[in-house]
């Protein structure tokens, strides 16, 4: 039972990073119907920037969040805006070639920059271990399941309740009807790949704080596919909570049945879901005129 | 001037080629591709398997992604499995080269059912993310099941020897390669042009008006997955041959999205862009390698050190641009240059 307590903990804690970033995906999907296949790159370039802020500026921590933020955001505007809005009109298909060839050269860049070293990040919570019954955490671990409740309470509250997170949601369901209130749908795709950015930016630094900071960082991204599938592409929240399921699902098969799961044992389940609901679990069905 | 190309009966249509020029053309490249051997040395030839390679694989890519219009990065996959089976079957099992190869490109088709049958329902970024979930898992089981595929040791082939023929030398290896690739050429250019190619066009064009017309969406996508994975297959089986030692680390994603931008930058959907486009990717880090190195010292002992950084910023930029300025890639170029030329006075 204990061993069964710990796997669901510690997969909680990485399920949490596969939400963070799986909410990210669903954030640019929903506002504009692209799937990013650079999330996990972008996520490593927020981190490198993160840590070279913490370790070569010596950035104190209360000053990192904020600033790691305020890039984060940048860098997804930047992006968004070099490469995605001038695709704008481009059939799907080709916009999430070119996300392809974003994930690629930013991955690439950021290695030519930073170089292959493995680095540890470390800012001031960690180190600790917190005893909760029989369960043994890390303080980064909880710092993570912290920020995971923190970022969905706050992207839950941003869609349902701020003037941009509601035309966003309208973009997302009629554009021209968004368009003819008003709402200016192309910087509604800039905020959403500034927000994804910082989601899945703030993602990336607690993985550089959890394992270390890595040039394999970006696998991180693909390993979320998972978590948006599973709770909907088109669904922050869902994706959110998907990414808890996939991550405890992933430590419980590692743990029980066979080592090799732990990476798979996500996408041979989607592959199923996708199986029974091409959709998604909680995706709706396209009509689709000829 | 010419007034346009008039295409009065159906066999002119569906001819591979009605003008004489391309294949004068054709018949010089080929020679030349065989005089090649006697005028290169090791590392032309070396380069020019891997375009032949390469070729083959975007090919089969192609035959998928391009033609049938359904988007696959898992192709890396079942590169990854037609290697590994050449390579355990001559290794462990002792089958004589002539068998294993074909084999590759039989299991890799097999397996093609594996994730083609729960792929029917899918369109898409659904099918893209499901092709590449597949290729992650092929890549994890050659990784853990260590007692049939040595794990993470890697295959090493001994035994090179096909019809009496050594592979292990590049000239033969060479003339091997581009017997295959001439093969695979002519076989995707004929399936084009029948009725299965034809329906293929019309999945990609719409599937939804194909299946209205009377084609049937399960047997043809899975025809076009089973044969472009039996190619890839095939590709993959030539790479054993090639490296004689393999391991996981080659199939990586960064692999896929070399094949894509294979296909992406030549031209979707056209076997010549297939081509093109495999000479033009594994030729672009090698051509920009050489200018690195003539630019001063300092800079280019920078810019050598980050040489594989270099390819992958190169490829990703390569996509985005074809992708911005020109989607039907260099056939589009080529296309429009002749549309150019012929119709002078009055083209645009």
């Amino acid at each position: 039972m204990d061993l069964f307590l710990n796997l669901v903990a510690s997969g909680l804690v990485i399920g949490s990073v596969y939400g963070l970033i799986g909410m990210s995906f669903a954030i640019i999907f929903r506002t504009t119907g692209v799937l990013n296949f650079a999330q996990g790159e972008v996520m490593m370039l927020v981190a490198y920037t993160a840590w070279t802020l913490t370790h070569t500026l010596l950035f104190p921590f209360w000053l990192l969040v904020p600033s790691t933020i305020v890039l984060a955001a940048l860098i997804g505007m930047a992006v968004e805006r070099l490469f995605i809005r001038p695709m704008t009109g481009q059939p799907i298909f080709a916009i999430v070639m070119v996300t392809i060839g974003i994930a690629i050269t930013l991955r690439s860049l950021t290695t030519l920059v930073w170089g292959h070293e493995f680095e540890g990040f470390s800012v001031p919570f960690s180190g600790g271990v917190v005893e909760i019954g029989p369960v043994f955490l890390l303080t980064e671990q909880l710092a993570v399941l912290i920020l995971f409740a923190a970022v969905s309470l706050m992207t839950w509250a941003f869609f349902r309740f701020s003037r941009v997170g509601m035309a966003m949601r309208a973009t997302s369901q009629d554009e021209t009807a968004a368009l003819l209130m008003g709402v200016d749908s192309r910087r509604m795709s800039s905020f959403a790949w500034a927000i994804s950015a910082i989601v899945s930016g703030l993602a990336g630094v607690m993985v550089s704080v959890l394992f270390a900071r890595a040039p394999d960082m970006w696998h991180f991204g693909l390993k979320s596919f998972p978590a948006a599938i599973l709770g909907g592409l088109d669904s922050p929240i869902g994706a959110g909570f998907g990414g808890l399921i996939i991550g405890v699902i992933g430590e419980l098969s590692a743990g029980y049945v066979w080592n090799g799961l732990k990476e798979i044992s996500g996408l041979i389940l989607i592959i199923v879901i996708l199986m029974v609901r091409p959709y998604g679990l909680f995706g709706e069905k396209e009509l689709e005129r000829v | 001037m010419r007034t346009g190309n008039h295409i009065e009966s159906y066999p002119r249509h569906i001819a591979l080629s009605d003008n004489p020029v391309v294949w004068f053309w054709l018949v010089a490249l080929m020679a030349a591709m065989i005089v090649l051997p006697a005028f290169s040395g090791l590392f032309v030839l070396g380069l020019a398997i891997r375009i032949l390679i390469a070729a083959v694989g975007a090919i089969g890519l192609n035959l998928l992604t391009g033609s049938t219009g359904q988007i696959s990065l898992g192709q890396s996959g079942f590169l990854a499995a037609g290697c590994y089976t050449t390579g355990l079957l001559i290794t462990d099992y002792h089958w004589p080269p002539e068998l294993a190869l074909p084999m590759a490109g039989i299991v890799a088709a097999a397996l093609s059912f594996l994730v083609g049958i729960p792929s029917l329902r899918l369109k898409g970024l659904y099918l893209a993310i499901t092709t590449l979930a597949f290729s992650f898992i092929i890549t994890q089981f050659l990784l853990f099941a260590e007692p049939i595929t040595h794990g993470p040791y890697g295959v090493r082939i001994e035994d090179t020897v096909l019809f009496g023929f050594d592979l292990a030398d590049p000239t033969t290896m060479y003339y091997f390669c581009l017997g295959i690739l001439a093969l695979v050429t002519l076989g995707v250019l004929n399936i084009m042009r029948t009725r299965v190619g034809r329906a293929f066009n019309a999945i990609r064009d719409q599937d939804i008006a194909a299946r209205a017309m009377g084609i049937n969406l399960t047997t043809y996508k899975l025809t076009a997955f089973a044969a472009s994975s039996f190619i890839v297959g095939l590709a993959g089986g030539l790479m054993a041959f090639q490296f004689r030692f393999i391991n996981v680390d080659i199939f990586s994603v960064t692999l896929a999205i070399e094949a894509l931008a294979m296909i992406i930058v030549g031209g979707l959907g056209s076997v010549a862009g297939a081509i093109i486009g495999a000479v033009f990717i594994i030729l672009l880090p090698e051509v920009v390698g050489d200018a690195i190195g003539l630019l001063p010292a300092g800079i280019s002992d920078v810019l050598s050190r980050g040489a594989l950084e270099i390819k992958g910023l190169l490829i990703g930029l390569v996509i985005i641009l074809t992708l911005r300025l020109e989607p039907d890639g260099l056939m589009g170029v080529w296309r429009n240059m002749k549309r150019y030329w012929s119709r002078w006075p009055l083209s645009v």
